[in-house]
């Protein structure tokens, strides 16, 4: 039976990227996805640690940070590994569709609440975003268009904000992939651009909702910007994700360009395991159980939501490995009183714990599996969601993980 | 903005609300006063049953009897707020044939029609049932929805000149020379205060009785109850499921709609606001239930909530003409010497008609009228529109731009133009109003997209106005959420709370007001 | 009762599965060209909970749904969309009846053999405007839909009556399901795939077989597709039994055999069929990955493209032809980044779909206009017709290039 170098099992950023990263070592990969993993949903620009204030140095800061919370995911490879991460990740991207900060560090952009958020890397699309202020700034509403609500934003942001139908199109129930889909097409965007124009009443910047194309998002930009001569840029809203699917299709296109064997669809159920080894997992495609082996595995399947992590009412597991899962002791304790708390619900911080190596190891310390590593939101001791860290994790964690498997 | 009445309700629950109602249609006027929307109390947290009354049957005749007349008069004045699904009643192995056979002779005396089915056509109808039920029994059960049978009632006494206010509370009640003669009431929205003056005052508070009546220095004795109640995210049977046994908890499953509500449990409640469930509640229902039906075993749970019900300690009747059974009718002159002060509290749901009638019938012979009761014969204006599902799928068709109509809920299929109707009516003053009155928020995901949706259509109204962030009413909405589904937070459902939580808490970095960082607009 | 209920579903609660996350939104191929579509969120687990056995279907749009798969394969809480999508559909049909032209398109199988005899006269027939005028009025099949020519003699005459030359006794059986559209109207697609096998050393068998009941599938009729699925099983597992495997060309049919005739139509004997079924490009590849055979291709310099159809994505066995086309010395082989050629099978015939299909296919046929490859391959019939309407381009089954370069040819 074919030996791969690596299996990851997660198309998730971290799996992603784990991929990627050992693909570009040389490594024979397969990976394995239930399905299209949380890029889909909220992955639009990379968060790394929104603690950081906006202007301050990433690198001091960060590196303080994890000063301070030794447990964290971040603590494996501390700044210069989360930055060369990174910096990887920045490449797969070739002009002009690019990430990069808007300024120094961290930086806020708006969102479809109409709040700020801060997040570190920022697609071209959304750039403007971040300098945006309630004096030079429009919001342009697609109307029928319910998962981005135009007012919603203008009127928090306290800036203007217009509501805009093209009745050729009609834009009632178009779902966002046919809007980006529209965007694509030149002589649409050309005239959303004239239809903005029109309306706007001397600013320099124009926020949209997140739909800026999906296959030339910087050709989107580029019409819309020459038409309002303004700057524009995309704001996230509730899912699905079009900037995020843009990364999960860059990441796809060259993962399979590469040779990678990408099987998307179906989840790995089991892993057979002998002797601290993983000798090789199983696909379920019903009614097939089709095993594949490899040297080495990353486990990158998310937490809840990517199954990742399982919990029936008493307590929490993690289904393919078996892994022990550190979590709250019952379940009475996963969940606070109240759902806005500063700090996570216990039960977001449940989770894998690992060596410095990202391997999995028991509350002795002791390595569970040696030839299988722990990447991604699925790893124990962060909360993403309250850190706005979900994709400096995953980047991280999955480089990481990839470098450390073919190193051994 | 002093105002006067005839007769003062103080209570928006499905009693006050029918109460208005009578008297209307015995061309008396009111004016009810409410502290938040209709259906604040018991009416609006129970199972949403139409008994039969077959429940009560074998231990209480008069109870059956008395249901299932208010069962077939509202199946005629109501029924576009009932679905009639019918109801099974439905033997284990562990609780014999005994009771079943006792259980259809009182039926059949109590004037109940049964259907006596085996274990194979209640199988047959039932597919979920567990597959060792020994019998069945067939009774005219059916699902009632609550805040539409109490906005009926309003609406048909509003037309005939009844007045309403929501949002208002009684502060104090106006009492000179043992006479109460109206109430000081403050609206909670604006914060303005003023007095109402009645000639008769109706405290038709329900649990909360003895928080009107403490005003006047008076009490009653009152035990609260809570019962607690699971929403399934999928709608397990056609029919009302009970158990055929002595009545007890965990032995109903009610289905409303596209979901199922399992319940319920009866344990003393501390106050009026415990309505939290417990995880042993909880795992009781799912245990207990799942008897019924198994697969309620490994059933995903959108949410859990209680209703507090009053239990009337024995109370001295000084006027036995008007008690029956299930509830108490206090005349606060002969039992305390207070003038123009009546209590009305107790019963079930949908008793609540004939719990009016009888406030009614008191009130008209003291006012020395001779109007006979027209409520069971006049049928609620909206009778006759049929409504069910479906009707929301069917809408699906026509999701075309020809025909724009624009989803909002996507889980219960609510359109955009059903949230413009209720708006145009201009009578509601808060989210929650909006939420009462349709089927938003009431789905899979719990309002996790559509109530950011909505707030969205609300906000270009508000802008217009000139109104200030609505994003302090979205982490409201989400905090209030968390009550019903932290509960119920395993498997599936601790799926979905990590999706809201990363759009709302990630994506959208939203936290409530106070913490938040540039929650008034950008630099 | 309706079909539906006839036949047994594994009972799962599926609706419970989907958390409204919206994955599926990102990929589904017709929601993203027309609202008229809701889309799978809301055709699949939304609608499902409206659903009551008892009553009338009420979904007509569930009719647009191509049946491609990819709700399945993007959602992470594994709902199987798809799935729930065909029971609708299936009971939304079985209420309304099925229309003359479904009856007919149904049975190709039988249809076509009829209209190889008579290709003489069908194909030039199938050009006739106002035949085709008439097909679109009377049966709603679109006048603007290349109609594919058909060819005599079949496939299996051919294989049948073709010279057996070399010697072939001791060499490895395999057993070669072709398909209604090779058999009729792709004769070369199985000629190649039955050069290639015997290139690679084994000796090919034709075991008896009928249409694997797609089409049926793909309309609702579930018990047609059950009847279907029963024959076959009852005319390969032999084959299976004796020790022989088997390989497939067509996608789709792959797909039916592997993982509907068992999960979806529940059907006995078809775990042990489908253990034993395989995409012969990943049978091939397999060869080549375990260093088992010697076929080393010969140079071909080209500039081609490879398209995947979506149902080979669902096969979930990665892409078996590209990686046996990276083989060969020189070819110039890229990724069409095109997800759905938009055809649907039967789908994209259809007047009241054929608009659809096409707008699906545009994104595909803008990938092709910008990578501008001289032949395109992809291993489903469907969408070789539609890239081929669409582009212009020859389009041919990855087995016909390998053919083309394979050491003896």
């Amino acid at each position: 039976m074919k030996r791969w170098d690596l299996i990851v099992i997660g198309t998730g950023l971290a799996g992603l990227t784990a991929a990627r990263t050992a693909v570009e070592m040389g490594a024979k990969v397969l990976v394995i996805g239930r399905g299209m993993g949380s890029l889909a949903l909220f992955g639009n620009s990379i968060d790394v640690l929104g603690a950081i204030p906006p202007g301050a140095d990433m690198e001091t800061g960060v590196a303080d940070w994890i000063a301070a919370h030794p447990d964290h995911p971040y603590a494996r490879m501390g700044w210069p590994g989360i930055s060369e991460a990174l910096g990887a990740f920045r490449e797969l991207f070739s002009p002009p569709y690019t990430f990069a900060p808007a300024g120094k560090g961290n930086s806020l952009i708006p969102t479809g609440a109409g709040t700020m958020r801060p997040t570190y890397l920022l697609p071209v699309t959304m750039t403007a975003g971040a300098g945006a202020s309630a004096a030079d700034t429009l919001i342009i509403g697609l109307r029928g268009f319910k998962d981005f609500q135009g007012d919603t934003v203008s009127l928090h942001l306290q800036c203007r904000g217009v509501n805009l139908s093209l009745p050729r199109y009609g834009l009632e129930g178009l779902s966002a992939l046919a809007l980006a889909r529209l965007m694509d097409e030149a002589p649409f965007r050309e005239g959303l651009g004239e239809a903005i124009r029109s309306q706007m009443a001397g600013e320099r910047r124009i926020g949209l909702p997140a739909v800026l194309g999906l296959k030339a998002p910087a050709d989107v930009l580029g019409t819309l910007e020459t038409i309002t001569r303004a700057k524009v840029f995309e704001i996230p809203m509730l899912p699905p994700s079009i900037p995020g699917t843009r990364v999960f299709h860059r990441f796809r296109e060259f993962l399979i360009e590469k040779g990678a064997t990408f099987l998307l669809g179906n989840p790995a159920i089991s892993a057979d395991l002998k002797g601290g080894l993983c000798e090789g997992i199983t696909l379920q495609n019903p009614p097939l159980l089709t095993p594949y082996r490899a040297e080495r595995y990353i486990l990158a399947t998310g937490r809840f939501l990517g199954g990742g992590l399982q919990a029936d009412t008493e307590k929490i597991s993690e289904p393919l490995f078996r892994l022990p899962v550190s979590q709250p002791e019952s379940r009475g304790q996963w969940f606070r009183e109240r759902f806005f708390q500063p700090e996570a619900h216990p039960v977001h911080r449940a989770g894998i714990v690992t060596d410095q190596e990202l391997r999995p190891i028991d509350t002795r310390g002791r390595i569970i599996l040696k030839n299988v590593r722990v990447a991604g939101s699925i790893l124990a001791h962060h909360s993403m969601i309250e850190e706005h860290s979900h994709e400096g994790i995953a980047i991280a964690t999955g480089y990481l993980a990839a470098r450390r498997a073919l190193a051994s | 903005m002093d105002l006067q009445t005839e007769v003062l309700i103080i209570g928006g629950g499905a009693t006050g609300a029918g109460i208005s109602r009578d008297l209307a249609l015995r061309g008396i006027p009111s004016l009810l006063v409410e502290k938040g929307d209709f259906t604040s109390g018991a009416s609006g947290r129970n199972q949403g049953l139409l008994h039969s009354g077959a429940r009560y049957a074998v231990n209480d005749p008069e109870a059956a009897r008395e249901c299932i007349s208010e069962n077939r008069i509202l199946r005629r004045i109501a029924p576009h707020c009932i679905e009639d699904t019918g109801g099974l009643f439905v033997s284990l192995p562990e609780d014999g044939h005994e009771y079943r056979a006792d259980f259809i002779r009182a039926c059949a005396a109590a004037g109940i029609d049964t259907t006596p089915l085996s274990p194979g056509e209640a199988l047959a109808m039932e597919p979920k049932l567990n597959p060792l039920v020994i019998g069945a029994v067939g009774v005219p059960d059916g699902a009632i929805d609550p805040f539409t049978l109490v906005v009926e009632n309003v609406r048909d006494a509003e037309a005939r000149g009844a007045r309403f206010l929501l949002h208002t509370e009684v502060t104090d009640l106006i009492c000179k020379d043992q006479r109460i003669s109206g109430a000081r009431v403050r609206d909670r929205v604006t914060g303005e205060e003023f007095a109402i003056t009645a000639s008769r005052i109706i405290n038709a508070t329900g649990a909360w009785a003895n928080e009107i009546l403490g005003l006047a220095g008076l009490s009653m004795g009152i035990a609260l109850s809570k019962g607690s109640m699971l929403i399934t995210n999928t709608r397990l049977s056609e029919r009302v499921i009970n158990r055929c046994r002595p009545p007890a908890s965990g032995d109903i499953i009610v289905p409303n709609d596209t979901v199922s509500i399992l319940g319920t449990t009866s344990l003393r409640a501390e106050d009026l606001e415990s309505h939290e469930v417990t995880p042993e509640e909880v795992s009781f229902l799912v245990d207990e239930l799942s008897r019924m039906i198994p697969a309620i075993k490994g059933e995903r749970f959108t949410r859990a909530y209680a209703g507090i019900r009053p239990l009337v300690q024995s109370e001295q009747t000084h006027d036995d003409r008007d008690i029956s059974r299930g509830f108490t009718l206090i005349d606060h002159q002969s039992r305390d010497g207070l003038e123009g002060l009546i209590t009305i509290t107790g019963g079930k749901l949908i008793t609540y008609r004939l719990m009016a009638e009888k406030t009614v019938d008191f009130i008209c012979e003291r006012m020395g009228l001779d109007v006979p009761c027209l409520t069971h014969l006049q049928p609620l204006p909206g009778a006759g529109r049929g409504h069910t599902f479906q009707d929301r799928l069917l809408r699906l068709r026509h999701q075309t731009p020809a025909f724009r109509r624009e989803l909002l809920c996507d889980c219960e299929l609510v359109p955009r133009e059903t949230v413009d109707a209720i708006l145009r009516e201009g009578k509601v003053r808060e989210l929650q109003d909006i939420l009462h009155r349709t089927r938003l928020a009431k789905g899979t995901c719990q309002g996790g997209f559509c109530v950011y949706r909505l707030l969205g259509v609300l906000n270009e109204r508000r802008k217009e106005e000139g109104l200030g962030s609505s994003n302090r009413i979205l982490t409201g909405f989400l905090e209030e959420r968390w009550k019903g589904i932290r509960p119920v937070l395993w498997g599936t459902s601790l799926k979905e709370e990590e999706l809201i939580e990363s759009i709302y808490k990630g994506l959208f970095n939203l936290a409530p007001e106070a913490t938040a960082p540039n929650e008034g607009g950008i630099p | 009762m309706t079909q539906l209920e006839q036949i047994t579903i594994p009972s799962r609660h599926v609706p419970d599965l989907c958390v409204r996350c919206a994955t599926c939104m990102a990929v589904c191929p017709v929601s993203r060209v027309t609202p008229l579509f809701p889309g799978p969120k809301q055709a699949g687990p939304g609608a499902q909970r409206f659903r009551l056995a008892s009553q009338d279907s009420v979904d007509d749009w569930i009719e647009l749904c191509t049946a491609c798969r990819l709700c399945d394969t993007a959602c992470p809480a594994g709902v199987p969309i798809s799935e729930l999508n065909l029971m609708a559909k299936a009971k939304y049909l079985g209420e309304r009846g099925q229309r003359v032209r479904d009856w007919l398109l149904v049975r190709s199988d039988r249809f076509g053999e009829l209209f190889s005899r008579f290709s003489v006269i069908v194909n030039p027939l199938m050009k006739w405007r106002a035949v085709r005028w008439l097909l679109d009025k009377l049966l709603g099949i679109d006048r603007r839909r290349d109609l594919p020519a058909f060819e005599s003699p079949t496939f299996r005459q051919w294989f049948r009556n073709r010279p057996v030359a070399t010697d072939i006794s001791g060499r490895r059986k395999i057993a070669y399901f072709y398909g209604c559209f090779t058999n009729t109207n792709e004769v070369d697609v199985g000629k190649a795939a039955v050069a290639c096998l015997e290139a690679y050393g084994f000796s090919v068998t034709l075991p008896p077989q009928r249409c694997c009941g797609l089409p049926r599938l793909g309309l609702g009729d579930l018990r047609g597709a059950r009847e279907m699925g029963r024959r076959n099983l009852s005319l390969l597992l032999p084959t299976v039994r004796e020790g022989t495997d088997i390989v497939f060309s067509s996608t789709s049919c792959g797909l039916m055999f592997r993982h509907e005739y068992g999960p979806l139509l529940d059907l006995s004997g078809a775990e042990e069929l489908a253990t034993h079924l395989f995409d012969i490009c990943g049978f091939l590849l397999r060869l080549h990955e375990e260093e088992t055979t010697a076929v080393r291709f010969k140079g071909l310099v080209a500039k081609a493209a490879y398209f995947t159809p979506c149902h080979l994505r669902s096969l979930n066995s990665g892409l078996p032809a590209l990686e046996l086309l990276r083989l060969v010395p020189g070819l110039d082989i890229r990724t069409i980044e095109a997800e759905c050629c938009g055809l649907g099978g039967l789908y994209g015939f259809k007047t009241e779909k054929y608009a659809i299909a096409e707008e699906i296919g545009k994104d595909l046929a803008q990938e092709v206009s910008r990578i501008k490859p001289e032949v395109i391959l992809t291993d489903c019939e469907g969408c070789r017709m539609q890239i081929r309407q669409l582009t212009g381009i020859k389009v041919l089954h990855p087995l016909q290039l390998l053919r083309d370069v394979l050491p003896s040819a």
